[in-house]
């Protein structure tokens, strides 16, 4: 039987987009905000045989303003990207003539698969292109469990 | 994964897209000259061509595969491509002097001003 929550109503398709989402992106990742647009920064996910890698463009960051933080199986990136500057100071509106390029603080979660080796994740960023390696998990043995009779 | 998925990898990575993106640009004017800003993630300075020919400037970065060979896709939300963009300079520019820098995915070029004559004041004699 279906039961009726006053505190969804507003947003009747929410479930169906939580459904829809979660087919996106099979069971081992879920990105949010995955049909959103404007996420940043975007990111493409693979997969190795020993390892995932998350690669992210970020022109323009600065290593010393990029953080990476895991807990509770959720990746998050968080930076900021300072705009250009003329002599430290502002760059006055009237100057520009082209304005195409977006600055300022950013921050993006991703759930990570369970099997990830927490403390061998690594990242490099170079050229403006940030990995993420997540190594797998070695596989654990089969655990024989023994069985006695009750006596 | 079902198998005609695996397919489709393969064929990828047999015959990989060609992208070509305009990457998105600032220009800010100072008294010396122009500054350009364009963002090219994963383009280096060996991989950047920067050309100036009559009044158009050009620059084509080509961007390396990302990822190692047999990496499996699981979740795309960019495209990895080409950037390509030109631009017609005013004749005040002086090509010669264009200087580029290229650090973490960022390009800036310094496009400088011909200084500009002094007004020059010309003696009328009288004949």
């Amino acid at each position: 039987m279906p039961i009726f929550r006053w505190e969804q109503s507003w947003n009747p398709l929410r479930d169906l987009e939580r459904e829809v989402d979660r087919l996106i992106q099979g069971v081992e990742f879920s990105v949010q905000g995955i049909r959103m647009p404007r996420q940043y920064p975007a990111v493409n996910i693979f997969e190795l045989d020993h390892e995932y890698l998350i690669t992210a463009e970020l022109p323009g960051m600065q290593v010393q303003d990029l953080e990476l933080t895991i807990a509770n199986g959720v990746l998050t990136l968080k930076g900021h990207r300072n705009p250009p500057v003329i002599d430290d100071g502002e760059i006055a509106e009237e100057r520009f003539r082209r304005q195409e390029r977006t600055f300022g603080e950013w921050q993006r979660s991703i759930t990570i698969p369970d099997r990830i080796s927490d403390d061998r994740l690594s990242a490099e960023f170079n050229e403006g292109i940030l990995k993420i390696h997540l190594p797998k998990l070695e596989e654990e043995q089969a655990r024989q469990i023994p069985v006695s009779s009750g006596e | 994964m079902s198998r005609q998925h695996s397919n489709e990898d393969q064929r990828e990575i047999a015959h990989p897209e060609q992208y070509v993106f305009t990457p998105p640009i600032d220009i800010y004017e100072t008294d010396a000259g122009l500054v350009l800003y364009a963002d090219l993630p994963g383009v280096s300075v060996g991989s950047l061509e920067l050309q100036v020919q009559d009044n158009k400037l050009t620059l084509l970065g080509k961007v390396e595969p990302q990822i190692p060979e047999g990496a499996r896709p699981l979740h795309r939300e960019y495209e990895v491509g080409n950037f390509l963009r030109s631009f017609i300079l005013s004749g005040e520019i002086v090509h010669s002097e264009i200087e580029a820098k290229l650090a973490n995915g960022v390009l800036r070029i310094f496009l400088p001003k011909a200084p500009k004559a002094e007004p020059r004041r010309i003696q009328v004699n009288t004949g």
